[in-house]
């Protein structure tokens, strides 16, 4: 749950949340490219929340299980409510909402991560 | 040639006096963001250590329940809605600012870390910033109306 597809889920989150804050400064509104990167982000979300439940089977060790899964899940849900909580806004508030959205990723990686390991048990 | 009004250029001036548009729609997925985090992190902690720190634990869960209700009556909007927020954002600014201090001055009182201990420093300081940013922003969208009554 740590690695290689975790960094790149972060990774593409931050490049998401930057061009979603470039937008806001521009006054701009959701686009196709905003709209195209986030459901990239959400198909490797998909597949991280399948991983770690794979690897949640496969593992013996004792950790925060369901705080693990409701990380996961809560990872696919948050950006399509965000992104749907701010889909009508007229003013550049709608992209910024998005861009907070992306910013959230991130950290609840980290936070998965950190329970994956057993931190702040 | 310039073009005044691309495709995706906002054109809408904003200026209702409303709680959930422009500004107030970052500001209620701050608060819905703050209200999912510390409600599954306080539930979790109920159900699994409760006994370490009751008290960190139990505060951590008030603090969630006014998130709640800020973010949804942010969301909402109405009179009413107001002046629950209003009442239960004044409410989340003297909790932090009280449990923020506390946490400062002795750091073992709560045993655990709660949502406001340190003034939210766990959650970016974000419990510190959304009162007063909720408290300014329902000043600015306040209704010309009640502006005029005494």
């Amino acid at each position: 749950m740590t690695g290689l597809f975790a960094n790149l889920i972060i990774g593409v989150a931050l490049a998401l949340a930057v061009w979603a804050a470039v937008l806001a400064a521009a006054n701009k509104r959701i686009n196709r490219s905003l709209l195209i990167g986030a459901g990239v982000l959400e198909v490797m979300l998909l597949a991280y929340l399948i991983g770690g439940v794979v690897q949640m089977i496969g593992t013996d060790r004792s950790f925060a299980k369901f705080e693990f899964l409701a990380y996961l899940v809560g990872l696919l849900i948050i950006p399509p409510l965000g992104i749907a909580w701010a889909w009508d806004e007229k003013s550049r508030s709608g992209v910024a909402v998005v861009a907070v959205v992306f910013l959230v990723v991130p950290i609840m990686v980290v936070r998965v991560q950190q329970v994956w390991a057993g931190v702040g048990a | 040639m310039s073009v005044p009004n691309s495709d995706d250029d906002v054109t809408t001036a904003v200026n209702e006096r409303v709680t959930n548009r422009g500004f107030g729609r970052i500001l209620v997925a701050l608060y819905a963001i703050m209200a999912i985090g510390a409600t599954t992190r306080s539930l979790f902690a109920i159900a699994t250590k409760f006994n370490q720190a009751p008290l960190a634990y139990s505060l951590s869960a008030f603090a969630a329940l006014v998130y709640i209700i800020a973010t949804v009556t942010l969301a909402r909007g109405d009179a009413t809605s107001r002046r629950i927020a209003t009442v239960s954002i004044s409410i989340e600014l003297i909790g932090v600012l009280v449990v923020g201090a506390l946490s400062l001055i002795d750091p073992g009182a709560f045993q655990k870390a709660s949502v406001w201990s340190w003034f939210g420093l766990e959650y970016l300081l974000l419990p510190l910033a959304l009162p007063i940013l909720g408290l300014w922003w329902l000043r600015h969208t306040r209704p010309s109306e009640e502006a005029v009554e005494v």
